[in-house]
């Protein structure tokens, strides 16, 4: 695998020549009112990225699915209705900090956007954007990457893996895509700037204090066993219904389609973000609703992220972020909930009794 | 905390209730407790960092908090005023609950500090508090605290928006309101939004489209505010929930704030006096109706 030596300026002419080429590239930065709060947002400067400082507050999930967007546009006439479809050929754009949890989620969700059928839209960016990942170093209590098979030098989902190192980046070119991003650029890694790059990596591994173990292969039957199981009553009290954990994760993907009317004749179709844990989310047509409380809406969380998907992609669908954790208004806590499962799975594998 | 604790545990061993709603301490600061079992009753605390309305949890569209029986529940004395609200409003009876509350000099604006209460760290909740002493509950516990710090920073938001022209305002709340994802946390974690289905929520016809458009959004906000015309209790539980920082509470006082002028009432822990939108009085001001 290559790798290669980036110094800060060779990073700065880079995000240069890239934005002068019209690429957008997507950094995390200080947020508009908030010097405390990084969002990934475009960058016109490589100075303008604030690199390794915290976690982005959203995800790249909008970059590649947003929060709503059009699929297409309408207009009837009298005996026909005329569809003008939206473009799913972006342009290139570069990711440049990318937290290893967040490129990793991106290739998680990959599986069930080609399922059946390949969503042009998702794949359309997902084809046009270069992922530059940096090491991870901002962990805190509700990170669980290595809980869920990942850890803070993960290069999933990347094209690149940035190390920083004195003076600027070791970069591993992961794919055909870092090749060409970077091959030509910066310097060779000799050995010893390659030891400091491990050094910085085992590092970041040791500063990790995840304390839960990593999810074990059997837990996913487990949960399905465990579906009537009477612990959901009350691992969701505080839990108010109101899905921010699912607009943050970076996993989270369902959607809802709707068509909106801009007047009699003419109107879009949109998609956008949806969550589990709204009761309208499974609500039928006659008024009956499957999901009736909290209760289940959030046992159907956390048994689509560590029990269906897993089952039908081989994939845990939690890359373990944290964010949902962090964002939560009513304190609940996935390294706490899970843990508890966790346990409990280990002590009655066989699932429990009524 | 060790009054509250033992009450909690009478409470519950006695039967009188099946759950204690209160507060305790989580792995991100204070948060809600659900108490059932009387061992339990020591993980409950009462201090500066309770800032949270649990009365959210009261609301009857929380089918699984139902289910566990009878709740007791810890308020402060601006809390007691959402109680009033849903007995107000028909959502609870008041044999129904046990409103346990508690003397308060203030809170943080955030549960996940313990830092001293001063003019930044206090919630602005706090600001022009005059239900310390609670009046609303079965049981009062506490010793009266001093009065705490007050925290500007609403008042000077308020000042600067007032200053504006209506174009300015509208400028002002289309750029906060172009960050909303509509996840619509505000309304969840909201105690007075209880309809068992929301406008928002009609595809039937649809009334306010669910995209996140600068459109839909506004309009999305502008309903939700005026549907709590004299029934929010500026809480702050919307801002709390909102996952972008919308001053959500912001836009609810501005509502208040007129129907306090125009109705002369104010959300209060009086659940026998009847709000605004819930009574016609003969002399109202009508002077739209041309």
């Amino acid at each position: 695998m290559t790798r290669r030596f980036l110094t800060h300026e060779e990073m700065a002419s880079l995000v240069a020549e890239l934005v002068a080429a019209g690429t957008r590239v997507i950094a995390p930065v200080c947020a508009k009112d908030n010097a405390e709060q990084i969002d990934y947002m475009p960058i016109r400067k490589f100075e303008d990225a604030k690199l390794g400082v915290s976690l982005p507050r959203r995800s790249l999930k909008e970059f590649f699915l947003p929060p709503s967007e059009v699929l297409l546009y309408y207009v009837q006439t009298k005996d026909a209705v005329d569809i003008r479809e939206v473009p799913t050929e972006p342009p290139p754009q570069v990711i440049l900090g990318a937290m290893p949890c967040d490129a990793a989620a991106l290739e998680v969700v990959d599986k069930v956007m080609s399922w059946g059928y390949r969503d042009e839209l998702w794949f359309g960016r997902r084809e046009s954007t270069t992922i530059v990942t940096l090491l991870c170093g901002v962990m805190d209590s509700s990170c669980l990457c290595t809980t869920v098979g990942l850890g803070p030098d993960s290069s999933r989902g990347s094209d690149v893996l940035l190390v920083p190192v004195e003076g600027g980046f070791a970069a591993r070119l992961v794919t055909s895509k870092g090749e060409v991003l970077l091959a030509d650029r910066g310097q060779a890694v000799n050995e010893a700037l390659q030891n400091s790059a491990e050094a910085v990596q085992s590092e970041a591994r040791k500063k990790l204090k995840q304390t839960l173990p990593a999810i074990p292969a059997e837990f996913a039957d487990w949960l399905s066993k465990n579906f009537d199981n009477p612990v959901w009553k009350t691992l969701a009290l505080r839990c108010h219904g109101c899905g921010a954990c699912a607009a943050f994760c970076p996993t989270c993907h369902c959607f809802d389609i709707v068509d909106e009317h801009d007047s009699a004749e003419e109107g879009s179709r949109r998609r956008n973000w949806d969550s589990c844990q709204t009761s309208k989310f499974t609500v039928h047509s006659s008024g009956h609703n499957p999901r009736q409380s909290q209760s289940e809406r959030f046992r159907q969380r956390m048994q689509h992220k560590f029990s269906i998907y897993p089952k039908r992609f081989e994939e845990i669908l939690c890359t373990g972020c944290g964010r949902c954790s962090r964002i939560c208004p009513g304190g609940m806590d996935l390294p706490e909930i899970l843990g508890s499962l966790l346990a409990m799975a280990e002590t009655k594998p066989e699932g429990s009794a009524q | 905390m060790k009054e509250l604790q033992e009450l909690a545990r009478k409470l519950l061993s006695d039967g009188t209730v099946k759950v204690v709603i209160g507060y305790e301490e989580g792995p991100h600061g204070i948060r809600a407790a659900f108490i059932t079992d009387p061992a339990q009753s020591e993980k409950l605390v009462f201090d500066k960092r309770c800032v949270q309305n649990l009365v959210a949890y009261l609301n009857p569209r929380r089918k699984h908090l139902i289910q566990l029986g009878k709740p007791a529940i810890v308020v402060k004395g601006c809390d007691a005023r959402s109680v009033a609200g849903l007995i107000r409003e028909k959502q609870i009876e008041r044999g129904n609950v046990v409103v346990i509350a508690m003397r308060c000099g203030g809170v943080l604006e955030n549960p996940e500090n313990d830092s001293e209460l001063t003019c930044e760290t206090v919630s602005v909740r706090c600001a022009g508090c005059d239900v310390r002493e609670p009046k609303l509950y079965d049981y009062i516990l506490g010793v009266l605290p001093p009065e705490p710090p007050v925290n500007p920073a609403r008042a000077e938001q308020i000042a600067v928006l007032k200053k504006m022209s209506s174009a300015e305002r509208w400028q002002f709340w289309t750029e906060e309101l172009s960050r909303c994802v509509r996840c619509h946390a505000c309304r969840e974690a909201c105690p007075m939004c209880f309809c068992v289905q929301c406008t928002a929520d009609k595809a039937q016809p649809q009334w306010i489209d669910p995209s996140a458009t600068p459109r839909a959004n506004r309009a999305w906000q502008t309903m939700r505010v005026l549907h709590q015309a004299g029934r929010c209790v500026d809480c702050l539980e919307c801002e709390r929930a909102c996952p972008e920082h919308i001053p959500l509470g912001l836009l609810a006082r501005f509502v208040a704030d007129a129907v306090e002028r125009r109705f002369d009432y104010k959300a209060c822990e009086d659940p026998s006096v009847p709000a605004p939108l819930g009574l016609y009085r003969s002399d109202d001001e009508e002077e739209f109706i041309r």
